[in-house]
């Protein structure tokens, strides 16, 4: 199996910033990112900054067709093609695959 | 890998393939449809299998009345292609042994890959990139739609 194999996709989730754009690129809407804002403070700065902080990243792959837009639009490179093939499943519900089972794709740190 | 490319007229579809299966080009390998929206462009791409000659034919027919002669006489093969495009383009292929849709149960509406075609299941989930956290809490700062859906779009179909 190639390294480049186009098998699933990964999630690098201290890269997300919960920016939506992929979700609002992918053609079969099968992204939902969910976050909420959070204020931090920074030593020196006169007011907190605010950050989204994501809660949620899942991938549909009931839905998903692979076409890897999710990973070009990406400007943090927060996701990246993995070549594992064995995300069947036995129901549709168990081919959203949520944050943690996302990041398990990844080939590399 | 290039092809030649023919356009003909309707009524010179059947003749023109039959022409070209006696010339040697046996071997349909792929007949479908687009939507150029007044007209549905019908085409067939037949190879010649000796040389691997290839030439892409290509018909138009008016979306309102959007029948053409079927190709299954001269290519048993064409049966599945034209049942396909019937289905998904609304086409009415004239002759066909076997017009039953091929991949969706038959459901009125109006065939999924004409353009005018807008799709349910667009309008019954909600968009997830609607959700805009930048201004969560505070109301979005504009209304978010996905991309290429007109702004009236939702409005229109949910009268």
């Amino acid at each position: 199996m190639s390294p480049v194999a186009h098998g699933v996709i990964a999630l690098l989730p201290e890269a997300c910033t919960s920016c939506m754009i992929c979700v609002r690129e992918c053609p079969t809407w099968c992204i939902t990112v969910e976050s909420h804002a959070e204020q931090v403070g920074e030593p020196g700065a006169r007011r907190p900054r605010t950050v989204s902080i994501l809660d949620r990243f899942a991938i549909d792959f009931g839905l998903c067709m692979y076409c890897g837009i999710c990973i070009d639009v990406c400007p943090f490179d927060a996701l990246e093609w993995a070549p594992a093939i064995d995300n069947s499943a036995a129901n549709r519900n168990d081919l959203v695959h949520d944050t943690e089972r996302l990041a398990g794709w990844r080939m590399h740190d | 890998m290039s092809a030649e490319s023919r356009t003909v007229a309707r009524e010179a579809w059947e003749e023109t393939l039959g022409d070209l299966k006696a010339q040697g080009f046996a071997y349909l390998d792929l007949l479908t449809a687009i939507d150029r929206g007044d007209q549905i462009e019908v085409v067939a791409h037949v190879v010649e299998p000796v040389s691997a000659g290839q030439i892409r034919v290509s018909t138009r027919v008016p979306a309102v009345d959007p029948r053409l002669a079927t190709a299954t006489q001269l290519f048993p093969a064409a049966a599945w292609h034209e049942r396909e495009a019937a289905e998904m383009f609304g086409l009415v292929f004239d002759g066909h042994p076997d017009p039953r849709p091929l991949l969706r149960r038959a459901s009125p509406g109006r065939p999924p890959l004409r353009t005018a075609t807008v799709l349910a299941a667009r309008v019954a989930v909600p968009w997830p990139g609607a959700a805009d956290p930048e201004s969560a809490g505070k109301g979005a700062r504009r209304r978010q739609l996905p991309p290429g859906v007109p702004v009236d779009w939702l409005d229109e179909t949910s009268t």
